[in-house]
């Protein structure tokens, strides 16, 4: 059937992900680059961009199925910010192990996320906007408390401001290896789950007559998406929308099956961001603008077209 | 064995509404109409038949097994459930949801079959949809998807059917079509299939028997002439209607008073 033409895609969005990394490579305010700049700076900061863009975008694509909610996003739904206030928190309390680092971080995803499905689950229902109305509260909360650790705390710091708009800047080679391996295997555990998550896009009841044991399954599956949201935002700050726009754009790539939707999104993700941080390394330079704000700055309007769209079906 | 067995089973939901001390034996092979007016409780009925609730007293068994004794895999190998939940949002082609009825025959990292697809061609094919396979769900009309879900009930190969207004939002040409093949599958395929109606007239016409709820309780179980009378119907929907023998078949028919 269509499935060889779906494998074809996922070569295809490989190929176009291993491209743009290397036009990344040659990309920058520094012309023209020794290969020292390219091998012992970009390169990091390339790998970093796949690792987090993989991570942020898979991780939306399991809460938009998961919750059943095309406009859900970790960012959107505070999981972003909630896993920033672990890290600041982390930072005051002078924890720079990295696994103190990170158990606080996924922490606050998994308190934030837990948070906004008890606001918005009504017996037994969560409708699709109650969960973006309850993960704006949560995330304007935890936005509130970032800030505020900032301004108290870290006030004279600009690497922190650039840290919480998002910045691929981490150069920590240790960070970047152990956030990668956290956000490869919790990426694994979601794709081992592809057909539960399609499942689940029919409704929790359907899902249950499918042979689903749908309590288990959405914990499992929240717990590996947080997971991998607090491994990328350790990383590189709170950088929003890649979540929403990817899995989205994929979806109408190569179809709602998340065996195939998954890793598309994980590539379209790696794309979108590396593109994205070259553009910010160099629409400006000598100056360097945080690529979380450039994102947040495309992923804004498409949010709103997403969000009328969704109104016009009417199904909700 | 009874396909299913419901005995004295009680059930409250936190809203106050409840089932009062249920018994009620489903044969093999039945095609059972479970009616009754707005709140008397047919769907709670429905939900507590296929796993969704438990009983707070009482036992109901599928095949001698009691329900909730069953993994959920399991039990969606023998029962095959459409629930009037329903959403579309997602672009699934009809095939990708027609194969989903495979999920409960499938390992983790198990993939489809060839035998498995031939199931998923067959439901196609039985329901008269092979033409819209490759179509997305979020195209198709009403008719057209409540096809795709039997389509997806019949992949699962169950042994009962569970479905719950199948009927709401067709007009009557569909919803005639919808019967006829339920009853194809109630009588070629041995399917023993409950289903919850509003339509007396399509209970009357196409099931072998019907129960009756009334405020939580069941107050009449038979076949449709037993049940289907203008005395019963009258005294459970407080409406005035009037049941009349149809004049070529033998069941009843209903017809609205003035």
């Amino acid at each position: 059937m269509s499935t060889s033409l779906r494998r074809y895609s996922l070569l295809w969005l490989g190929l176009l992900t291993l491209a743009s990394a290397a036009v990344a490579l040659f990309v920058g305010p520094v012309r023209p680059a020794t290969s020292t700049i390219i091998w012992e700076i970009r390169l990091p900061r390339v790998l970093l961009g796949v690792l987090v863009g993989s991570g942020l975008a898979g991780a939306g694509a399991v809460f938009q199925g998961a919750l059943r909610n095309p406009l859900a996003d970790p960012f959107i739904l505070g999981t972003s910010s909630a896993a920033a206030t672990g890290v600041m928190i982390a930072g005051l309390l002078t924890i720079s192990h990295y696994s103190a680092l990170y158990f606080m971080s996924l922490g606050f995803a998994l308190l934030s996320i837990a948070v906004v499905y008890r606001i918005a689950r009504i017996d037994g229902k969560t409708p699709i906007q109650t969960i973006v109305l309850a993960g704006v509260i949560v995330s304007l909360f935890f936005n509130a408390a970032v800030y505020l650790f900032f301004s108290i705390f870290y006030r004279e710091s600009f690497t922190v401001l650039f840290y919480l708009l998002g910045t691929l800047t981490e150069g920590n080679r240790t960070l970047i290896a152990i956030s990668g391996s956290i956000i490869c295997a919790c990426f694994g555990i979601c794709w081992s789950f592809s057909r539960e998550l399609d499942a689940l896009t029919q409704g929790e009841e359907t899902a249950f007559h499918l042979g689903i044991g749908v309590e288990t399954v959405k914990k499992i599956l929240f717990v590996a998406a947080s997971a991998m949201v607090a491994a990328a935002v350790s990383v590189a700050g709170m950088i929003g929308f890649i979540g929403l726009i990817v899995p989205h754009m994929m979806r109408m790539i190569v179809g709602a099956d998340h065996r195939v939707l998954i890793p598309a999104s994980a590539f379209g993700g790696a794309l979108f961001l590396v593109l994205a941080d070259a553009l910010a390394r160099t629409i400006a330079a000598p100056l360097e603008i945080p690529v979380g704000a450039l994102t947040a700055l495309i992923g804004s309007p498409y949010f709103v077209y997403l969000l009328r769209r969704t109104q016009k079906i009417g199904e909700f | 064995m009874p396909a299913v067995l419901v005995e004295q089973v009680s059930f409250r939901y936190s809203s106050g509404f409840a089932l009062h001390s249920i018994d009620l034996e489903i044969p093999q092979q039945a095609f059972l109409a479970l009616i009754g007016p707005n709140g008397s409780g047919k769907t709670t009925l429905l939900r507590l038949m296929s796993g969704l609730l438990r009983p707070e007293s009482g036992n109901i068994r599928l095949n001698g097994k009691v329900v909730s004794d069953f993994e959920p895999r399991e039990l969606a190998r023998q029962m095959a459930v459409i629930s009037s939940e329903q959403f579309f949002e997602f672009p699934f082609s009809v095939a990708q949801i027609v194969a989903m009825g495979r999920f409960p025959h499938l390992g983790r990292f198990g993939k489809m079959s060839a035998q498995d697809w031939q199931i998923v061609e067959e439901a196609l094919r039985m329901t008269q949809i092979q033409d819209l396979s490759k179509r997305p769900i979020s195209e198709l009309s009403s008719g057209e998807r409540q096809r795709v879900l039997i389509a997806r009930a019949i992949a699962q190969k169950p042994s009962i059917l569970m479905l719950d207004e199948p009927n709401a939002h067709l007009d009557i040409g569909h919803e005639i079509e919808i019967f006829r093949l339920l009853q194809f599958l109630n009588q070629q395929h041995a399917i023993t299939v409950v289903v919850v109606l509003h339509n007396l007239a399509a209970a009357a016409a196409f099931c072998k028997s019907v129960a009756l709820l009334y405020q939580g309780r069941l107050l009449k179980y038979g076949k449709p002439e037993q049940v289907i009378t203008t005395e019963i119907i009258r005294g459970a929907y407080g409406a005035d209607v009037s049941v009349h023998p149809s004049p070529t078949g033998g069941f009843p028919q209903i017809s609205y008073d003035r």
